[in-house]
């Protein structure tokens, strides 16, 4: 009874739970498809083909295997998610902390920042792409702005959560705005920045990919969107499917390991009073 | 003014001092109405008194939270605002207001980092605070890791720490359980006589505050008003079994029997 209930209670046990249902799920709609159509990987393949595609040896453009294609387009566009992704982090952080040292700049900048994350990328991608002149730059611009928006709203909402209580106590000591700043409200925030640093992170991603098939050059979007065409086989749309689901979750997972690092106490258990 | 011994002893006096509201209705609301008290040196002073008596808005006009709309505080001789700047105040509020990221000692020697201390001299002064309050052991603990009288008595350590000579105190054990608040209030004590310090205690716990002080001032509700001061001439240092004596019950009752229109 006692190891059964240490089963249920580990993290593991649920991860395997849910990834066995993921491929059972997957493979009972790969064998309906498999059932009806002629080419079933244009709709569903079975995750066996997908593995086979990933492990084979075959050169699917004359030098390199469907694997080694995927890695050498995965570098160019996660460089630029991870590119966007710092610069969006810094501007979102820097507005939330003017937005909180000034109401003003709040009211007035804040409906901004929401219509910027209501119009499609699809849509935004053209316009800055015509501002920028370049389409890396416009990629890693969109990237950018994606991340920009989430860490923004969190640690503004994070500036707004401290407690009454810690400002009286700043002011009881006649701190400095900076010192209020420094030794409470940005530490204090911490938490609520990750919160938007998790969120962001394999959007920055997804968003880079998306953009990609805007136009041709070294992606995963492009080669995406050829292997969609026909241009090459249909199964490395799937590995890069399955490829950016992976970094997707690792993203968020490694952000949670360095808020970890940064934030000890927060792991820490809350006594009774 | 002729300058008794008694005069040169106020550390902070209220003149008249009144806090009106502006109601969301327009009307006026009389949080506070023409306090008049003086508080000598190293006095034990409970504010003590129901919801909407004006305790804590008293408490607040002292440590310039609060501007007063009529009358006068004067802290020292100087304005609360004058107070403060200088630091002549520490604050204990009723959470402990620690914060989450810094170990205990840490927190203690925030202080310290605003008025810019050496960080030899602010660990000395800490690790000598944290000694104050028994709590040597945690210096490197989390808050999370304390007990919620553990966590007030570093709020009280981090509140000396700059040895002001005032200690307002917002119902700092209003939140903790009768077995710890009963042996905090023995540590309180303690604390006080070991430094002196003028303590102004805010509560709405009668037996506490009649254990506690020196003067009970009682405020009654609607409006807000000090209805009597009481003398608590119990023999000091005070230990547990004090409670159980007449005198305190007839103080008790005494205090009880004191609040207006409540």
């Amino acid at each position: 009874m006692k190891l059964v209930r240490k089963i249920t209670n580990s993290k593991l046990f649920f991860t395997f739970i849910w990834i066995a249902a993921l491929i059972i799920v997957w493979e009972i709609f790969a064998y309906q498809v498999e059932q009806t159509k002629r080419t079933p990987e244009n709709v569903l393949p079975h995750l066996s083909g997908v593995v086979d595609s990933i492990t084979s040896d075959k050169k699917i453009n004359g030098s390199q295997t469907a694997f080694q294609m995927v890695m050498e387009n995965a570098g160019a566009t996660l460089s630029r998610a991870a590119i966007g992704y710092v610069i969006g982090i810094a501007l979102g952080f820097i507005l939330a902390l003017i937005m909180s040292l000034s109401g003003i700049v709040e009211k007035v900048v804040f409906p901004y920042l929401m219509l910027i994350q209501i119009i499609p990328i699809l849509g935004m991608a053209p316009i800055i792409n015509a501002i920028t002149k370049d389409i890396a730059v416009s990629r890693i611009v969109i990237a950018a702005i994606l991340t920009f928006y989430p860490v923004a709203a969190n640690t503004l909402a994070g500036f707004k959560a401290v407690r009454r209580e810690s400002h009286e106590l700043m002011y009881s000591y006649s701190a400095s705005k900076f010192q209020l700043y420094t030794k409470m409200m940005i530490p204090s925030c911490i938490p609520y920045f990750f919160t938007g640093l998790k969120i962001s992170a394999p959007m920055a991603i997804t968003a880079s990919i998306l953009v990609d098939t805007l136009q041709g050059g070294l992606g995963l979007g492009c080669l995406l969107s050829q292997s969609l065409k026909g241009a090459m086989t249909r199964y490395v749309f799937w590995d890069i499917v399955f490829f950016s689901a992976i970094i997707g979750i690792l993203s968020f997972y490694f952000i949670g390991i360095i808020e970890k690092l940064l934030c000890p106490y927060k792991k820490l258990e809350q006594k009774g009073r | 003014m002729l300058e008794t011994t008694e005069n040169r002893n106020v550390e902070i006096m209220l003149d008249n001092v009144g806090m009106t509201y502006d109601a969301a209705d327009g009307k006026k609301v009389q949080a506070l109405t023409s306090v008049t008290m003086d508080i000598h040196k190293g006095e034990f002073i409970s504010l003590l008194g129901p919801s909407g008596c004006g305790k804590t808005t008293l408490l607040r006009i002292i440590a310039d939270l609060l501007q007063p709309t009529s009358g006068k505080v004067l802290i020292g001789g100087e304005t609360p605002r004058e107070a403060r700047l200088k630091r002549r105040y520490g604050m204990v509020f009723q959470s402990a207001t620690l914060y989450d990221w810094r170990t205990v000692i840490k927190n203690i020697e925030l202080p310290l980092e605003i008025t810019h201390e050496s960080k030899s001299e602010r660990r000395e002064r800490a690790i000598k605070m944290l000694d104050l309050v028994g709590l040597s052991e945690f210096a490197n603990h989390y808050p999370r890791q304390l007990s919620g009288g553990m966590q007030q008595r570093v709020g009280i350590a981090r509140a000396l720490v700059l040895q002001p000579e005032i200690l307002l105190m917002d119902e700092p054990f209003s939140a903790l359980d009768e077995f710890t608040r009963e042996k905090l209030h023995i540590d309180l004590l303690k604390i006080w006589r070991k430094t002196n310090k003028t303590i102004i205690f805010v509560t709405h716990n009668i037996s506490e505050s009649v254990f506690l002080s020196d003067k009970v001032c009682v405020l009654s509700p609607h409006p807000g008003r000090l209805s009597a001061v009481i003398d608590i001439d119990l023999p000091r240092p005070r230990s547990m079994e004090i409670r159980d004596t007449p005198e305190f019950t007839a103080l008790v009752s005494k205090v009880r029997n004191s609040f207006e229109g409540v």
